[in-house]
């Protein structure tokens, strides 16, 4: 009982420090605090199109940090979302502009399916790297982030690149592979609810799958896990792959759904955000579906709240760092009271 | 004679591209002989570059611009130390973090001071310090003496930092530090004094890192202005060993690799600048696949050291 209670004050601790730390930033830009909140709380709750705008940047968000979430379970660092959201995106275009006659019958599994393993290929690099080699996946993913950056960069100029325009983009896509409009006005798309299976799918892996306990295993204790026979090599690769490919997943939702056309810079930082979400939601799906749409509710309602308040969206990346310091303070302070107890 | 024009003007463009790296490189290696493993580079070298820029930009004055610069990136190191020592958090998490809260800070505090505007606000960069006599050797002297302050001081930080990891006790006790805390506790040493200090260390050399980036390569600050260095740097430290004269070599090959491709982007080939912007990522990959098979960490590296525990 008394340690639900402390639970409950910590968490206050972390909501309270995370809000006054936003007051106080827009304090300092010289913002009026009723003013702010007000319009950061409409431009989530507004109107249908806003709280709309919220679950359409949920929902890449959730794919990919549904996928850093199982490397996180599996002990795989996986700051490399965005280049493997990247790689998603490329492929889907690719894939759309070789085959334009494709019913949309075949051409949206294909872009899945292609852009989950253009994805998880993106992974399985460093993947395969740590288990064998145990090279660090950290620093590696991260280069291969701006690798597939610069891939879109190059692409977009050269053989992707639509003739008709001056800027640096390919052609429209063809019909047949967008994802059809759900819920008009808002731009919500086919993606969200693909990305809420993967949500039950992640569960079902994660819990009640073999492969899924060897992975959290892993996760816990690699070395024990070798000991007593479980492949740990295989549970990191394949870890690594299906993150990989459900933010390569993300990239083929953003262009089917959204964008249409591959452009560079589709993505604002969707994969690092991913991170933060995956640490948030405790790498539990259930968690990371909760922390998606908190964290995209942050982002809408931040852009609203430079729009008609002056401060600067910054203040989004701002927050969530001292959010995941403060949590993680918190998680600190648990363990070292539990330990003083003698539980 | 042309080609010793080349040579020189190469090596000098790829040491200048090297000090940044060196530097937050130099400072990891400390950080993480201690068994503090600091993912948060990024941030200190974020830190160190807007903290200097804002600071020369209101006052002119270059050693301020340095100190603030410094001041910054031991903020950073020292949330980061504070986290994994005091509250044993995972140091990558919050490395991670910090990066997050890093980025978000300091561009929301420069739109703050400048507000979104179509000129970057810029100051003057510092300019270069040649070494009267040293810098008319031939070669040498174009390439290392005719240099700016930080050239010198990355020289002079890597030569004090090789005495203390291998000719003094104080070095001694850091190595024990960061392999067996448990022992060195019980030889005397103050386990968590040491790391504190080591983070000290990191975030200062990493706030110059920074620092060097606004005051003298660019004289402006933009947001994410480090674009991954702090990543790179961590690079340097893998691909050097964690020893100052190793790390200083790693960053002068990526550094080389950056000279050329802003070498080989300005001569308008018509290729998209991306392949060339993606070569010292590509080549940063390669240099850690060379890594393959020796790997030699500090054994308690990321690991919080507890007295009570057995």
């Amino acid at each position: 009982m008394k340690r639900g209670m402390d639970g409950l004050k910590s968490l206050l601790l972390v909501v309270g420090g995370t809000v006054a730390l936003a007051f106080l930033l827009i304090l300092m830009v010289g913002g009026d605090i009723p003013t702010a909140l007000g319009s950061f709380l409409r431009g989530i709750f507004g109107s249908t199109y806003a709280m709309g705008e919220v679950l359409v940047r949920a929902t890449p968000l959730l794919l990919a940090s549904l996928g850093v979430g199982i490397g996180f379970k599996t002990g795989f660092t996986n700051l490399g979302a965005e280049g493997q959201l990247y790689m998603g995106s490329i492929t889907i275009t690719t894939v759309a502009m070789l085959f334009p006659s494709l019913p949309p019958l075949v051409m949206i599994p294909l872009v899945m399916v292609l852009g989950f393993f253009a994805g998880g290929l993106w992974a399985l690099i460093p993947g395969f790297l740590k288990a064998r080699f145990s090279i660090s996946e950290i620093i590696m993913t991260i280069m291969l982030n701006y690798v597939a950056i610069n891939l879109v960069g190059i692409l977009v100029r050269t053989i992707l690149r639509d003739p008709a325009y001056p800027y640096p983009m390919s052609p429209m896509l063809t019909e047949s592979v967008h994802f059809s409009q759900m819920l008009l006005p808002t731009r919500i798309h086919g993606g969200l609810p693909v990305a809420l299976v993967m949500v039950i799918a992640v569960y079902m892996l994660l819990f009640r799958s073999r492969l899924g306990y060897e992975m959290r295993a892993v996760g816990l204790n690699a070395r024990a896990c070798r000991c007593s026979g479980i492949k740990v090599d295989r549970a990191m690769v394949l870890s690594a792959m299906i993150g990989g490919g459900l933010a390569g997943l993300a990239g083929v939702g953003e262009i089917a759904g959204l964008h249409h056309r591959l452009i560079e810079g589709i993505s604002p930082g969707y994969g690092y955000m991913a991170i933060i979400i995956a640490l948030l939601g405790k790498n539990h799906p259930v968690g990371i579906l909760i922390a998606s749409l908190g964290i995209a509710a942050l982002q809408v309602g931040s852009m609203a709240m430079q729009r008609s308040a002056g401060i600067p969206t910054s203040i989004a990346s701002t927050i969530m760092g001292a959010m995941v310091l403060l949590l993680v303070v918190r998680d600190a302070r648990s363990r070292i009271t539990i330990v003083e107890e003698g539980v | 004679m042309e080609l010793l024009i080349v040579i020189t003007t190469f090596g000098a463009a790829a040491i200048r591209m090297a000090i940044p790296l060196a530097l937050a490189g130099l400072g990891e290696s400390i950080s993480e002989k201690s068994g503090l493993l600091n993912i948060g580079v990024e941030a200190i070298m974020l830190c160190g570059a807007f903290f200097s820029f804002i600071t020369l930009f209101f006052t002119g004055s270059f050693f301020l611009g340095i100190l603030a610069g410094i001041l910054g990136g031991v903020s950073m190191s020292m949330i980061h130390a504070l986290l994994s020592i005091r509250y044993k958090a995972n140091q990558t998490i919050v490395g991670l973090a910090l990066n997050f809260f890093a980025l978000g800070l300091t561009s929301f505090l420069f739109l703050m001071g400048f507000g979104q505007t179509t000129t970057l606000p810029s100051t003057p960069v510092m300019s270069n310090l040649p070494i009267p006599l040293l810098s008319k050797l031939p070669l040498l002297g174009g390439i290392l003496f005719s240099q700016n302050l930080f050239v010198y001081l990355l020289l002079i930080f890597m030569v004090l930092t090789h005495i203390w990891f291998y000719k003094t006790d104080f070095g001694i006790s850091l190595h024990a530090v960061g392999e067996h805390p448990i022992a060195a506790d019980t030889a005397g040493i103050r386990v968590h004094s040491v790391r504190y200090f080591a983070a000290l260390c990191n975030g200062a050399l990493g706030g110059l890192g920074g620092a060097y980036l606004t005051i003298v390569k660019l004289g402006f600050f933009q947001e994410n202005l480090t674009e991954g260095k702090g990543y790179i740097a961590l690079v340097t430290v893998i691909l050097g060993k964690r020893r100052p004269f190793g790390v200083l070599g790693a960053a002068l090959i990526i550094g080389g690799a950056e000279a050329l491709q802003i070498r080989l982007q300005t001569m308008g080939t018509g290729i998209p600048s991306q392949l060339f912007s993606m070569f010292p990522y590509l080549m940063t990959i390669m240099a850690l696949l060379l890594t393959i098979g020796s790997a030699d960490a500090p054994s308690a590296l990321g690991i919080p050291y507890d007295r009570d525990e057995r």
